[in-house]
């Protein structure tokens, strides 16, 4: 009899046991769709796919540059004709919105993804990578502490610059960028360095940073040099209120 | 019967480690996805449209710049280039008061300092072409989000008070469906703002001070 009721509970054991595995590992499955579901060829298109869109944007981005520079250097030789004043203007506001490079002094931020870290095979947002949450968070930072201006491995961020990501890649101007991240600031180095050194102002970069689940740091450098924004301006649906009839 | 004893407790004790490997794995994956939860896990497809309307606007842009170059080299349209030219900087600048069709976003709840950066950083990675925050113009010279130490947000020396109006001109049908897609900053606040009340407002007119 006791040797009965032994039994019954040894197997009930087991099957609950059996139950919350085969939970856990249907659970498991189906958090995450795994990478290897796509077939090779259909990854290699995709692949192809982005490099060909990457390379045309280059080339583009290099265009405009070109072009912004060839019409600077008219406006320059047309003397007399847009008199000097317009011409003085239109180089302060291209200071202002970044289509000038600026030099200075100010303070370069390094962050890398920890070196146990995979970007490539990781599904999903991973606190061993750098996220665009934590460049968002240091570039809003800097501008808080009034930066004149910013690059992110030497794409230059403007008031409009969206920094998102796509699954584990980083855009930055809807440019792709790779770690390790160098976010270059030019400003009044000792406010951006009292802002930076504020345990409070990043708490969860401050916390993967000691962890040492990323590497995060910074320091004054002399001599930056910030590039000029290479993106468009789109103005289709926005228009000036004194320009209106 | 010692045998089977040994063998029933290896049984066991080889169910309860697997058991215990498989709620950790588990809970870590559930973990990473709270801890970091600010990105949107877009896949591949939407990467490739993102560069393909990056790309877009780009050669837009060169055609714009194109047209803009032929009238920098001829004498008489150099002058009225340069004004086209200081306007539109200008109003890129914040230095003009703008107007058009967009949308309004409307929040009542109190924010933490993150989510104004993420509901901007969403606003014009959607197309907005001029953006405010109750009332202030976002620009390079008023960009930056400051948390006060008691919880309070200030941007450009004004203090932000709820509720909270993010103003957005550029295609408001465009900007509207990003923000409300799946897994987009909308479903993102949803899950970590209690009974979080966010509308968002289409209109066919938005009005923005120019930065004082």
């Amino acid at each position: 009899m006791e040797k009965g009721i032994y039994n019954w509970k040894v197997q009930l054991t087991f099957v609950i046991t059996g139950v919350l595995v085969g939970i856990l590992l249907t659970a498991q499955f189906r958090s995450a769709i795994p990478a290897s579901s796509y077939p090779y060829d259909e990854y290699k298109i995709q692949e192809d796919l982005l490099k060909s869109y990457n390379d045309d944007q280059a080339v583009l981005k290099n265009k405009i540059l070109n072009l912004r520079k060839e019409i600077d250097d008219k406006q320059k030789q047309s003397g007399a004709s847009v008199q000097k004043n317009n011409l003085d203007v239109l180089e302060q506001l291209k200071q202002a919105i970044g289509l000038e490079s600026t030099k200075g002094n100010g303070v370069v931020i390094n962050l890398n993804d920890s070196p146990f870290a995979q970007r490539a095979n990781t599904q999903g947002s991973d606190e061993f990578l750098v996220q665009a949450a934590d460049l968002r968070d240091l570039v809003n930072l800097v501008f808080s502490a009034q930066a004149d201006a910013v690059s992110i491995n030497d794409q230059r961020v403007v008031a409009s610059t969206p920094i998102s990501s796509v699954g584990n890649t980083i855009l930055v101007n809807n440019t792709h960028v790779l770690p390790p991240f160098t976010i270059s600031v030019i400003g009044d180095k000792d406010l951006l360095l009292q802002r930076l050194n504020d345990p409070t102002a990043l708490p969860d970069l401050e916390k993967r940073a000691k962890g040492q689940k990323i590497e995060y740091g910074f320091q004054p450098q002399a001599n930056l040099v910030i590039p000029i924004y290479s993106g468009d301006f789109p103005l289709k649906y926005v228009q000036s209120v004194n320009a209106q009839p | 019967m010692k045998y089977k004893i040994k063998y029933r407790n290896l049984t066991i004790i080889i169910t309860g480690i697997l058991l215990g490997f498989l709620v950790v794995l588990q809970a870590r994956s559930f973990s990473s996805v709270q801890s970091i939860a600010r990105d949107s896990q877009a896949n591949v497809f939407q990467e490739i449209q993102i560069l393909k309307n990056t790309n877009e606007n780009l050669s837009d842009e060169i055609n714009d710049l194109e047209d803009q170059l032929a009238k920098a080299s001829d004498q008489e349209q150099a002058l009225k280039s340069i004004q086209d030219e200081i306007q539109k900087d200008k109003m890129i600048a914040g230095e003009l008061d703008v107007n058009g069709p967009g949308i309004e976003v409307t929040v009542k709840n109190e924010l933490a300092g993150i989510w104004f950066t993420d509901m901007i950083n969403e606003l014009w990675a959607a197309g907005a072409e001029a953006v405010s925050v109750n009332n202030v113009r976002l620009t390079n010279s008023t960009a930056g989000f400051d948390t006060l130490p008691n919880g309070q947000i200030s941007l450009n020396g004004v203090i932000l008070t709820a509720p909270y109006h993010f103003d957005a001109i550029g295609d408001k049908k465009t900007i509207s469906e990003a923000l409300s897609q799946p897994a987009g900053i909308i479903q993102r606040m949803k899950e970590n703002i209690q009974n979080l009340d966010i509308n968002i407002d289409q209109k066919d007119l938005i009005q923005m001070d120019k930065v004082l």
